[in-house]
């Protein structure tokens, strides 16, 4: 009898480390787990937003060489924060848009992702972050004199290189010049004439 | 004489209250008009401070000494105005402050005036307008949704175990001990636990390299519940390149600033996380976010295919990602749960691309289809992902 019962809490023992190892075998969230062939999973290739050894600052994503213009795209003039420069663009960009419906209905949907959240619904400057309180200083309303009176190219400039108060962030690297051009065009055409 | 002393108790007791009302009045009088002068000067905010030093325009401490009030009334209401009519401080100032225009206010003489008063009086610290850090705690009863159920009991590890103890007991029992007489206990006993563990062993194996539920923790506590969900910011305004690229990208530092060039306070972390951002800025070191939603690189997949093309929702594949603080996968993006998908979403069709597909759309006009899905145009071809 002594021998069963030293037998069975030996065997206890063992059952209550078991199940301490297997617990630790549990799903960590924190972990992507593993794959069955990683050379095929894995790119040997680096991504763009990878880490890279090969440049000094290891940054895979780089800047075009320096005095180098990409094929298909053209430098952007004008400085930013600069009340003059906003009139030249103002003078020298023109809006290729024409304001038929299928543009103004793309204008609109490029509006409702970038602009609305500051500047509204109706482009009066209540928009939702001002109006819960999230965002403190009123942006400026798209309809009134103040931008209406400005001609097509200074606004894509103030969209292309942000406000010249700075509050308004540079949204060039966001939208396509095309996209400013629609939103520019539907401002004026559909919110101006509410 | 007593009759007299009452009376004059009565002047008191009156004289009294007139001017405790008047106490009460007239501080609220002019609490409301700070209020109203804090509230006017949100919009100034932007580019002018109360002993704040210069910003985009001058600093508009003692504004009311060196100016006469009918000019500043006049200024404040439409500066441009003053300009074009040759006034010599106005063109001064314009001039040195590199040919900014003030946006003309469209402010009564009265709203100016009370502007002005609090320009002068700044009550409390509030001269340069800031964010108030609150730090709010979330009061709203919060169920845990069902990704996350699952994501926590998925841990079959220990099951896996008693089921293999059971088998050896079983197998030692009927072979050596024999404690129990009737044998097909010990068949019954051993089959389930081999059932048990073949289960969790495929369940286990399917999920090898898919990544279901994986939830890494983030450089910065960058809540996704907060921006799209509480701030109803679009997916699209940060990841812009979803709807042109194969990537939906990962916004850089700089479009971060957009917003918090102001907001310099979150909601629920304080200053803490989004100090993180001014000194990713400023060291020029960009943050190391971990992607989560990751395909193997023996599949092809294109964002804008799926979002720009196929009109699809970010959140049919991503899912509840506005209610999440931390992203985790809740989808197994495996190659079954795609084919499922492409063999039950309706095609775009009215897409001018898949007019080519003529005995589809004579099909769909005779109604001898219905819908088309997206392995009817070769959706579910190998070549399609695999190449």
């Amino acid at each position: 009898m002594k021998v069963k019962k030293h037998k069975i809490v030996t065997q206890g023992i063992l059952l209550l480390g078991l199940m301490i190892i297997v617990s630790a075998c549990n799903h960590d969230k924190t972990h992507p787990g593993y794959a069955y062939m990683p050379d095929m999973y894995y790119s040997e290739a680096y991504n763009a937003n990878s880490e890279n050894p090969v440049f000094r600052d290891s940054i895979t994503n780089q800047m075009p060489v320096f005095g180098t213009i990409a094929r298909g795209k053209m430098p952007y003039p004008y400085r930013p924060k600069n009340f003059l420069d906003q009139l030249a663009a103002g003078d020298e960009l023109v809006n290729p848009i024409i304001a038929d419906p299928i543009n103004l209905a793309e204008g609109k949907t490029k509006f409702e992702i970038f602009c609305m959240n500051c500047h509204g619904e109706l482009g009066d400057g209540n928009g939702f972050l001002y109006t819960s309180k999230k965002y403190l200083m009123k942006p400026t309303s798209l309809i009134q004199p103040f931008i209406q009176n400005k001609k097509d190219g200074e606004l894509f400039h103030i969209i292309t290189v942000g406000s010249l108060s700075g509050l308004m962030g540079a949204h060039g690297s966001q939208i396509k010049a095309e996209d400013r051009w629609k939103i520019i065009t539907y401002i004026r055409n559909n919110l101006a004439k509410k | 004489m007593r009759l007299l002393y009452a009376n004059r108790m009565n002047a008191i007791k009156s004289i009294v209250f007139i001017f405790t009302l008047l106490f009460f009045l007239f501080p609220t009088n002019r609490q409301l008009k700070a209020q109203e002068g804090k509230d006017l000067f949100a919009v100034c905010a932007a580019c002018h401070t109360i002993g704040g030093g210069k910003l985009i325009g001058p600093d508009l401490k003692g504004i009311t000494e060196r100016r006469n009030e009918d000019w500043l009334i006049k200024f404040i209401q439409n500066s441009q105005e003053q300009i074009q009519a040759g006034d010599k401080i106005a063109v001064q100032l314009f001039e040195e402050f590199n040919f900014i225009p003030m946006p003309p206010n469209n402010l009564s003489d009265d709203e100016v005036k009370i502007l002005l008063s609090y320009i002068n009086n700044p009550t409390g610290e509030a001269a340069v307008l800031q964010p108030t850090t609150e730090i709010v705690e979330p009061k709203e009863f919060v169920i845990e949704p069902a990704y996350m159920k699952k994501a926590n009991s998925r841990n079959y590890g220990t099951i896996f175990y008693l089921a293999l103890i059971l088998l050896i007991i079983a197998f030692s029992d009927l072979v050596f001990t024999r404690i129990i007489k009737a044998k097909f206990v010990h068949i019954i006993t051993m089959l389930i636990s081999v059932f048990i563990m073949g289960e969790i062993i495929v369940v286990e194996a399917q999920s090898l390299g898919r990544q279901q539920y994986y939830q890494p923790e983030q450089p910065i506590a960058f809540s996704h519940k907060i921006h799209t969900g509480q701030n109803q910011i679009n997916c699209l305004y940060c990841h812009t390149t979803a709807s042109e690229s194969m990537y939906a990208g990962i916004p850089s530092t700089q479009l971060c600033m957009n917003c918090h060039a102001v907001v310099k306070s979150g909601t629920t972390t304080g200053t803490k996380e989004i100090a993180k951002i001014f000194k990713s800025l400023e060291s020029g070191k960009p943050i190391e976010w971990i992607k989560v939603h990751n395909n193997p690189d023996h599949v092809f997949f294109s964002h804008a295919q799926h979002v720009a093309v196929g009109k699809l929702d970010c959140v049919d594949c991503h899912g509840p990602v506005e209610t999440m603080d931390l992203v985790m996968q809740v989808n197994d993006l495996s190659m079954g749960w795609c084919i499922e998908c492409h063999r039950t979403q309706e095609v775009q069709f009215s897409n001018e691309f898949y007019a080519n597909y003529k005995t589809l759309h004579e099909d769909l006009n005779s109604g001898k289809r219905s819908i088309i899905t997206v392995d009817n145009i070769g959706g579910n071809d190998c070549q399609k992902c695999h190449y």
